[in-house]
């Protein structure tokens, strides 16, 4: 373990490490930090939102902050860095390796990560996570416009970094002894997402240093008065954030890959059947990116071609899926925590993609573009597919950082009460977009059906916050007081096909694969 | 359950049909109406939608009652006895 | 790998490519036949700024935040911006549109009801974007 927090190793020790289970700590600590900060401003978002009418936020500018801030730090501060932890711990450990590829460049991406945020919470862009032109490059106040691009040029580079890290470590230093074919699906899954992140994400680089020099005035890329096309960017844009977010769901997936067999008592279904639909997941995600911009004016042709390619990255999702039912199928099912929290999560990324096929149709974005349908679908990935994988790992992982048990009660509570309030919260958004209420609107006016939505919207959102508040005092007060564990078996799981993931640092003696 | 399935499929694919055959004209008073266009797709989509979420939602449901360790039928599997993984 | 037969899971891929091909041939044809319009549309402009619609008929009349049109005609929208990406919504008919700087998009729709109906807009543009709203009145025609 890296975390023993009744007999505390120095600050500086962890801090300027540059082991890969000290990075990965790191890595962790500051993604649940920004993940309950990030969740806070929803909650603030929420109250606001509860009735038509000012409530809490004085007024629109500063809602459009909050929303944007929000959005910027729950994907970049949040689930990226939480992706990093968890593999820059198992990584090594998973291909047999004593350590990252580059130790000191593992350090130097994460300590990137600080810096962007503060820039990011510092500067309260208003413009979206998207960052659109015309509005950011002529309309959007700096110098938070300019910080945003800043803290977000920053975090690419940091996840460009890392994802080098990744890929060289798995392909070059791991073990002779084990193939790649053989290799588990977690570190596939970082394979994988680190793959798609070092072609995907330069573009997004490029788009931000053009929006940058829009802004000064010195170019005209996205400005129509000087011969540029503000739909360029959403091109640029979306090239990128189409495959980040497979980015984002391949590792949530992978922590599932891990779950699902350890609790049920017996291995995955088809191996194989999880590496082909991450390759496959991998490459068909880069032929889907405009489906984001239906409603921009593009062709006929141009709209039926990204619908294809939308509908193409469907099978390679719904083979993780029957993975995961068909390993369960036959098995002895513990259900403690994290396999609680892998079930929800499957369910809930079921939903998620069947409205994704849904949007993928043409002609129902007239319907649903830029409203609470949306909303409600991207969060029932990120929040139900993505959050409950990796808060679902967390409670898997937390004996063998800390030595101790969180508290199984509350872990199970925090479960319910979180996939009630997503429900609640996340189906209710698809039916309010439905009625037309718009996203990233600080007020509305007061159509019966858009209150009575909001009301259940909000009570869902405290629900949520009240899970997440459970979370985090379980925790704290495990790390520190939690009852030892055993590490061998912390979970009671029986015989030897449970995977204790102990790695050799240089503050723990024992451990290594096995 | 297979002929409810095929009867549901088979609505889906005939309405649609009947409705390209008897095609909206281009005058006044018989331009298409694109709602009624647009929600059609929309309530087929979510007809296919919500029959596959109960499929999955079942099986997931069946699943995780069926296969949990204090089910009275539950048994050890090969792994557990064998011991190799 | 795992050594036991695979033909479930083949089955299941089959059925899901089944049902994807079924998706995109319906919305294909359902896209194919809105986007049709009729010769004899009247082509109203409407301009998207911050934050107001602005709509110009054909016969120069411009409306500032509403739009009355006949029911049964058919419209032809041209929908621009002047300063920042708008979109262009009138949710009962389902017409949606960016209204972009730069370049002109085409939606077309024919009212078949009278009665009056919420304009909004649905593509964030700034401080009243939450309140860049209008209203559609359909009138019988004369």
């Amino acid at each position: 373990m890296v975390l023993e927090l009744q007999k505390p190793r120095p600050i500086w020790q962890i801090m300027f490490s540059t082991h890969h289970t000290d990075i990965g700590l790191l890595y962790l600590i500051t993604s649940l930090a920004f993940m309950f900060m990030g969740g806070a401003l929803a909650l603030i978002l929420r109250l606001e939102l509860f009735a038509p009418g000012t409530q809490v936020i004085a007024d629109s500018m500063t809602y459009n902050r909050i929303f944007t801030v929000h959005g910027t730090t729950l994907i970049f501060l949040f689930i990226l860095p939480s992706a990093s932890a968890f593999g820059n711990y198992l990584v090594p450990i998973m291909v047999r390796y004593k350590d990252m590829a580059y130790p000191k460049l593992n350090a130097v991406a994460f300590w990137m990560i600080p810096p962007a945020g503060a820039l990011i919470w510092l500067g309260f862009a208003d413009f979206t996570w998207y960052a659109y032109p015309t509005y950011s490059t002529i309309s959007a106040p700096g110098p938070a416009a300019d910080m945003w691009i800043f803290g977000l040029k920053i975090l690419g580079v940091s996840s460009i970094l890392g994802s080098i890290n990744f890929i060289v470590t798995i392909m070059k230093c791991k073990h002779p002894d084990l193939p790649l074919s053989k290799m588990p699906l977690l570190a596939w899954a970082y394979l994988t997402s680190s793959l798609i992140t070092v072609v995907a994400v330069p573009t997004f680089a490029a788009a931000l240093l053009m929006l940058l020099t829009d802004r000064l005035g010195v170019s005209g890329f996205f400005n129509p008065t000087l011969g540029g096309d503000p739909i360029a960017y959403q091109h640029l844009f979306w090239f990128t954030f189409h495959p980040e977010v497979y980015i984002l769901i391949i590792p949530a997936i992978g922590f599932m890959y891990e779950i699902f067999p350890r609790f049920s008592r017996k291995p995955i279904f088809s191996h194989s059947s999880g590496v082909a639909a991450f390759v496959l997941l991998a490459i068909v995600g880069f032929a889907s990116w405009a489906h984001h911009m239906y409603a921009t004016g593009m062709s006929f042709t141009e709209k039926t071609v990204f619908m294809v390619g939308t509908l193409a990255a469907v099978p390679a999702s719904a083979m993780h899926v029957f993975n995961f039912l068909a390993t369960m199928w036959g098995g002895r099912i513990k259900f403690s925590t994290p396999i609680m929290w892998a079930v929800g999560g499957i369910a809930l990324f079921f939903s998620a993609g069947a409205g994704g096929v849904v949007n993928s149709a043409m002609p129902l974005d007239f319907i649903t573009h830029d409203s609470y349908w949306v909303v409600g679908h991207f969060h029932l990935f990120v929040m139900g597919t993505i959050l409950f994988g990796t808060v679902g790992f967390v409670y898997y992982f937390f004996p063998y950082v800390t030595g101790r048990m969180y508290n199984e009660m509350w872990g199970k509570i925090h479960f319910i009460l979180a996939f009630v309030g997503t429900v609640m919260v996340f189906f209710t958004m698809h039916i309010l977009g439905l009625f037309g209420m718009p996203r990233r609107i600080y007020d509305y006016p007061a159509f019966p059906e858009w209150v009575q939505m909001n009301i259940i919207i909000s009570f869902g959102a405290f629900i949520i916050g009240i899970s997440m508040a459970i979370f985090l005092v379980n925790l704290i007060y495990s790390s520190a007081k939690g009852k030892p564990a055993d590490m061998d078996d912390p979970f009671g799981l029986g015989g030897k096909y449970y995977f204790p993931y102990k790695a050799k640092t240089p503050h723990t003696e024992g451990g290594g694969y096995h | 359950m297979i002929i409810g399935l095929g009867i549901i499929l088979g609505l889906l694919v005939i309405l649609p049909s009947i409705q390209y055959v008897l095609a909206a004209g281009d005058e006044p008073g018989e331009y298409l109406d694109r709602r009624i266009e647009i929600w059609g797709l929309f309530y087929r989509l979510m007809i296919v939608a919500f029959t596959i979420g109960t499929v999955v939602s079942g099986t997931i449901v069946w699943l995780v009652l069926r296969f949990r360790e204090s089910n009275p039928k539950a048994k050890p599997t090969e792994y557990e006895a064998s011991g190799k993984w | 790998m795992s050594g036991h037969s695979n033909w479930p899971e083949w089955v299941y891929i089959g059925v899901v490519v089944a049902l994807l091909c079924y998706v995109g041939a319906e919305a294909w044809n359902v896209e194919r036949i809105i986007e049709h319009v009729p010769a004899d549309a009247e082509v109203i402009k409407v301009i998207g700024q911050q934050w107001l619609w602005t709509f110009e008929h054909e016969d120069g009349t411009k409306e500032i935040g509403e739009l009355h049109l006949e029911k049964g005609k058919a419209y032809k929208f041209e929908v621009t911006s002047k300063d920042v990406i708008h979109s262009f919504n009138i949710h009962d008919y389902t017409v949606l549109m960016d209204a972009v700087p730069g370049r002109i998009n085409i939606v077309w729709f024919s009212p078949t009801e009278t009665g009056e109906y919420p304009i909004q807009c649905r593509e964030y543009c700034g401080l009243i974007h939450y309140n860049m709203r209008g209203t559609l009145y359909v009138e019988n025609g004369v």
